[in-house]
């Protein structure tokens, strides 16, 4: 058959039986992308039922093109937070800029088209070894960054959040996560399904022109890159177009009022793998309806496509709309006439390319003939591969003996190690506070939070984690413990954790031991979700993420969680704020160094942090104690870097504002990553302390004592700033 | 009587909502004109350009959107001694225009923001503008006092004044620097410049000083949520810091 399809033999005879005949070729085309695991989750779906999905804040659950969580009401009406993650890993290990770029773009097209305004993006990175200039690594490295700044900048995005890892894991098959945020009325939200009483309504295509790009690209994503195969993908990868979709977002606003403005439904979704064919097909479907489309009336950037790259090619910057047809013309008026797109870019337009059908047929015509011709449930439906995996060894937690280290020459190479060092020459080239919205910026602070509401006192927190030197431990446990961080994170800024997205990036399911990682995530992170109940309220799977060699990836579950402030007046600000407060550590201090940066210095192993669910939860009760009755100064998670990091990163900030505090601690080993929080607080004897041990004092003058060892707050900041300056000039 | 502001949007505008919200916040009646109806601006007694990528920066940033019908009413608006603002692409707009400096013919520019030194790409970083005239140089600036500080955030590719040495001395002997970098406490240094401007430059006026360009984007640091040092008790949601020129603007709008 067609050799640029990655069909298994199977499921092309399921296919030809189903059918009672060979597939056409654009049928052929057709199944590959919605039977490929990134489109179909085949062999995925049954496991992520582990996860806690529900709950009172959920407005919208998994299965839509984003979730939905409730941020709280405004003027007597409910605002949610729509969020999205995806990955756009492959694409970005071959083309680093236009990678990066459109997993921005699709990100954001994914929260658009649930009728939000886009508020906020997020990048989490994992990359390879930069250190080497020449290397393969480090150009993607710098071309990921350049790519999403170009895209999420010119569209007028902040960047809210963010990390990046430098692993050899990644050398050749970097991870590139991105996450976006979106604000709508509950009561407004469009979903990505035709809505009851559609049939015959009209299925109108919107944005740039379709074009050969893109072809192939959701069977590409869900194969492994070998070096050969990855330059003969390059016409997989997509083009960006920022210009275009920063006219396309504010056209669709303009519609958004429209269909208020006349109180009907339509839905809405994001044209992502298996182009106009997977939308067309999911949005009627899932509807219970079937779709006529017209491929001859489908705005073509070149002559002479084949009727299948028209069908399924993943052309950038379109989306689908389902219309009642008295008002589909108008829509079509706002995007030509208003928002003039065919001057935008070349032929980019709204069209009606077809109509909903009762019958649950999915058919597409093209020059008079019918290419197409399917039930939409078996193209559209759920598929289901079960294979087989091996369980992975889960490493112990206890608690260990450590041996003494010298603070005076380690923390110096702590703050340079490459997963602590400053990412501000990196996430400098973004747009941090475009919308103007913006209380904390990407970087100032654990979390970024943003005042997403007009007259409203309402903030919005997001943060991200996934540490892989865990990963690369213990699959499962590197899941919870991304669970758990990110929380922290959006609690460190003062803000109450309401939901959680995830990206499970691994290895190829085909590989039992690769397979077995995922599936241990999976349940790591259903434990910690469901210990904290946190929903998750969409995520993302991306599969065959190996080195060339087919060694996987490190185990990557990224997630981020969502916070939610009633006032961002009660937002921590950061650095320490004067002398003579206390200096705290709340939550869990067990002593173990297994995969942390200490660990790796020191060239031993060591044991994994434990997990204590009951401690976390009364560390985030304290915390918030805290800053409802007005003691806490600032706050820090403990991550990467361990807690003296976190009270280096205070202290930096309190310099960079021009206070002249210090801090004063007494600590065992203040290097070990066992999480909780360093907190500054006014009088301690007013909170609760248990589960808080007081470590120190903060002091005039601008010196870090630690242990008697004393250090300049200016030279630990000048080696912490130093490192990626280099990659990222 | 307060004028009527537009804060016209080009394709690939993308700041001009809270351009708008600042404005009215100070209380300017300030709204959108769309770039499909360009023949509005003539109504309207004051003008804003607002930040972005107009026609995606193209050629340079502002060169397209420089000839583009809305600007043929900014020009002839600004001929006519109305008021025209312009932050970030704005303010590249109005350079590109050649309504600042203003030293040469119209859309003949005698200078450019060109790219950022020596980091040439985006950079975000917050900053501040200090005049760097007297107030009353400028109608826009009259309302603040001397040696004004206001907060902002720098977020461009290409803000760094060149020109030839002569149209330097023009420029700075013409009075045409309204705002130059500055640290919190007001120092003027080569370390406040994130772009390496000629003459520490952050805005530009031209001679008559009824058109003003700057650079960073004081909207972005415009109500009390926005600073990172927030005093217990302010009101979070009101306009202050980068909101101070925007009120002077509102006011000059006024008097005008």
């Amino acid at each position: 058959m067609v050799e640029s399809v990655a069909l298994r033999d199977d499921e092309l005879q399921r296919i030809v039986e189903r059918l009672g005949r060979e597939p056409s070729v654009v049928e052929l085309h057709a199944f590959d992308a919605q039977w490929s695991e990134h489109c179909s989750y085949k062999s995925t779906r049954h496991h992520l039922k582990r996860l806690p999905v529900s709950g009172a804040g959920v407005v919208l659950g998994p299965g839509e093109d984003a979730g939905a969580l409730h941020l709280g009401t405004h003027a007597g009406q409910a605002y949610a937070v729509v969020v999205a993650h995806e990955s756009h890993n492959h694409p970005s290990q071959i083309v680093p800029f236009e990678g990066a770029a459109t997993g921005v773009g699709g990100i954001v097209r994914d929260v658009l088209c649930m009728g939000a305004e886009v508020i906020a993006v997020a990048d989490p990175l994992r990359l390879g070894r930069v250190e080497r200039a020449g290397a393969h690594a480090r150009h993607v490295a710098q071309g990921v960054v350049d790519g999403i700044a170009a895209y999420a900048n010119a569209i007028g995005v902040p960047n809210l959040a963010g990390d990046a890892y430098f692993e050899e894991g990644f050398d050749e098959n970097c991870l590139v996560n991105v996450v976006a945020l979106g604000l709508v009325k509950e009561n407004e939200l469009i979903h990505s399904y035709a809505p009851k009483g559609a049939e015959d309504w009209a299925i109108v295509l919107v944005g740039k022109a379709t074009d050969p790009s893109g072809f192939g690209g959701a069977s590409f994503s869900s194969l492994a890159l070998d070096a050969t195969a990855a330059q003969a993908s390059k016409g997989a990868v997509q083009v960006p177009d920022p210009f275009l979709k920063s006219v396309l977002m504010r056209a669709s606003y303009r519609v958004f009022a429209l269909l208020r403005e006349r109180k009907v439904s339509a839905a809405f979704k994001d044209l992502g793998a298996g182009g106009i064919m997977g939308c067309s097909a999911e949005i009627t479907a899932h509807g219970g309806y079937g779709a006529q489309i017209d491929l001859d009336r489908v705005n073509v950037a070149v002559e002479r496509m084949a009727p299948e790259v028209i069908a399924v090619g993943e052309t950038q910057e379109r989306l689908l709309w389902v219309l009642p047809p008295e008002i589909a013309g108008e829509v079509v008026r706002i995007y030509n006439e208003e928002f003039t797109l065919p001057e935008v870019a070349y032929n980019a337009r709204a069209t009606i390319v077809g109509r909903v059908t009762a019958e649950p047929r999915y058919v597409m015509r093209y020059r008079g003939k019918t290419v197409m011709d399917v039930e939409s449930e078996f193209l559209a439906g759920s598929i289901r591969d079960e294979l087989p995996y091996t369980e992975v060894i889960r490493h112990t937690t206890a608690v260990e003996e450590l041996p003494a280290i010298d603070v005076e020459t380690l923390l110096p190479r702590v703050l340079a190690h490459r997963d602590v060092a400053s990412r501000e020459p990196l996430y400098r080239r973004y747009d941090a506070v475009v919308r103007g919205a913006t209380v904390l910026p990407r970087g100032a602070a654990d979390a970024g939070v943003l005042a997403p509401i007009p007259g409203s006192r309402l903030g919005v927190a997001l943060a991200v984690a996934g540490n892989p030197r865990y990963g690369r431990i213990d699959p499962g446990y590197a899941a919870e413990h991304a669970v758990v961080e990110a929380m922290r994170r959006v609690v460190a800024i003062g803000a109450r954790p309401i939901g959680l997205t995830n990206c499970l990036n691994f290895g190829n399911p085909r590989k039992p031991e690769q397979y077995g990682a995922f599936v241990a995530a999976v349940d790591g992170l259903a434990r910690a979700a469901t210990e904290l109940d946190l929903p998750f309220v969409s995520g993302n799977v991306s599969l065959y993420n190996e080195s060339v060699a087919g060694a996987a990836i490190p185990a990557s579950a990224i997630v981020a969680c969502i916070g939610a402030l009633d006032d961002v007046a009660q937002c921590v600000t950061p650095g320490l704020k004067q002398a003579g407060s206390a200096l705290l550590w709340i939550g869990s201090r067990e002593l173990a160094a297994g995969g942390s940066v200490l660990a790796e210095l020191l060239g031993s192993d060591g044991n994994l942090p434990a997990i204590s669910y009951g401690g976390e939860r009364a560390a985030v009760g304290i915390v918030h104690d805290s800053i409802v009755r007005g003691v806490l100064r600032s706050c820090r998670a403990v991550s990467d870097g361990g807690m003296l990091t976190a009270l280096a990163r205070l202290a930096f900030d309190a310099m960079l504002r021009g206070r002249s505090v210090g801090a004063e601690i007494d600590f065992g080993n203040p290097l070990c990553e066992t999480g909780g929080f360093i907190c500054e607080v006014s009088d301690e004897s007013e909170i609760d302390l248990t589960g808080a041990l007081q470590i120190g004092r903060t002091i005039a003058g601008t010196e870090l004592i630690v242990n008697g060892a004393r250090f300049e707050i200016a030279r630990l900041h000048e080696i912490w700033s130093r490192p990626l300056a280099g990659i990222y000039p | 009587m307060s004028g009527r502001i537009a804060v016209p949007v080009f394709p690939g505008t993308n700041s001009e909502d809270e351009t708008v919200r600042l404005l009215r916040d100070c209380g300017g009646d300030a709204e959108l004109v769309h770039w499909s109806a360009p023949e509005r601006l003539a109504e309207y007694d004051a003008y804003v350009l607002s930040g972005g990528f107009a026609y995606e920066d193209r050629i340079r940033a502002g060169a397209i959107a420089a000839h583009d019908r809305i600007m043929d009413f900014v020009i002839e608006a600004a001929a006519a001694g109305k008021l025209v603002f312009g932050i970030c692409n704005g303010a590249q707009i109005l350079l590109e225009a050649g309504l600042v400096p203003g030293t040469g013919p119209i859309r003949r520019p005698t200078a450019a923001f060109a790219t950022n030194l020596p980091e040439a790409h985006f950079v975000c970083r917050h900053v501040y503008l200090k005049l760097a005239v007297e107030p009353a140089r400028c109608a826009m600036t009259a309302a603040l006092p001397p040696n004004a500080l206001v907060p902002a955030w720098a977020a461009h590719a290409e803000g760094r004044l060149a020109a030839t040495p002569a149209h330097l001395d023009e420029i700075a002997a013409g009075r045409h620097v309204a705002f130059v970098y500055a640290h919190a406490n007001g120092r003027v240094d080569d370390d406040a410049v994130p772009n390496g401007s000629a003459l520490r430059c952050a805005g530009l006026v031209n001679r008559a000083g009824n058109v003003l360009a700057v650079m960073p984007h004081p909207e972005r640091d415009g109500w009390n949520f926005n600073h990172l040092e927030r005093c217990v008790g302010d009101d979070v949601l009101a306009p202050s810091g980068g909101a101070t020129l925007f009120r002077s603007f509102v006011q000059a709008v006024a008097q005008s």
